[in-house]
């Protein structure tokens, strides 16, 4: 790999999701996963997000009472303006 | 195959979280399976060569059925945890950081442009951060002397971790 070829920390950031889904390529899955050993911080954000996605994952939208789905999609359409 | 893996502490996968079967006694671990696809899925190892890319708090020996060599890798249908490599302790991880941390002081004497690099390998070196102390001590020699320096400092990496650690190269 070479300098130009590192991922930064932000870029992590943006990938993680493409990381969960396996949405990556082979060789930006193993830039992301090499950066991840070297970085602690970028360690304890994955591990962070793999914890939300145990939790979160097993709840379905019946779990919401209505008024909690209407704030959540309210939030999520002022986050998008933003 | 015969082939090492490092794994977080307890035998947890870093990147997948799993918690792999330990190997009880002296007989090895149960068979693990996974549809091997090159980073995505199945049982990933890797060479004493590749070891520096990858640590972690534990490393362990491992067996693997039929492995696929890809860039620094291994992926293999099936695997099996043989016997933790002991000698990968607090004290290893912190004499290979402090080697890294040596080798960059001795890359940036009289250079400017790699004195960063040698600054924060030795804070990484003083923290025990093996990881953190052997990817900056690559980039410098990178910096130093072009992609072939950063492979040629991941290969001495490699080399002090078989002699350290007594592994089978």
């Amino acid at each position: 790999m070479k300098l130009a070829d590192d991922l930064t920390c932000a870029d992590l950031v943006e990938l993680v999701t493409e990381y969960h889904e396996g949405a990556l390529s082979p060789p930006d899955r193993q830039r992301f996963e090499e950066h991840v050993v070297f970085c602690e911080g970028c360690a304890s954000f994955l591990d962070q997000m793999r914890s939300t996605l145990t939790v979160l994952g097993r709840i379905t939208e019946e779990d919401f009472a209505p008024e909690t789905m209407d704030e959540l999609l309210r939030a999520f359409q002022e986050w998008r303006r933003e | 195959m015969i082939a090492y893996k490092f794994l977080g502490a307890g035998g947890v996968g870093p990147f997948s979280g799993f918690a792999w079967p330990l190997p009880r006694g002296r007989s090895a671990g149960p068979w693990v399976e996974a549809t091997p696809s090159l980073c995505s899925s199945g049982i990933h190892a890797c060479l004493v060569s590749d070891l520096p890319y990858w640590l972690n708090s534990e490393l362990w020996e491992v067996e693997l059925d039929d492995p696929v060599r890809s860039t620094r890798k291994l992926v293999a249908g099936r695997g099996r945890l043989l016997r933790r490599v002991e000698a990968w302790n607090r004290d290893a991880m912190c004499a290979f950081a402090a080697s890294c941390a040596e080798r960059t002081a001795a890359l940036a004497d009289g250079s400017d442009a790699l004195a960063g690099y040698s600054a924060d390998t030795a804070v990484f070196a003083a923290r025990g951060q093996a990881s953190a102390a052997a990817f900056v001590s690559a980039r410098a020699a990178e910096t130093a002397s072009g992609p072939a320096g950063y492979d040629a400092e991941r290969e001495r990496q490699a080399r002090w971790l078989a002699d350290r650690l007594g592994l089978c190269t």
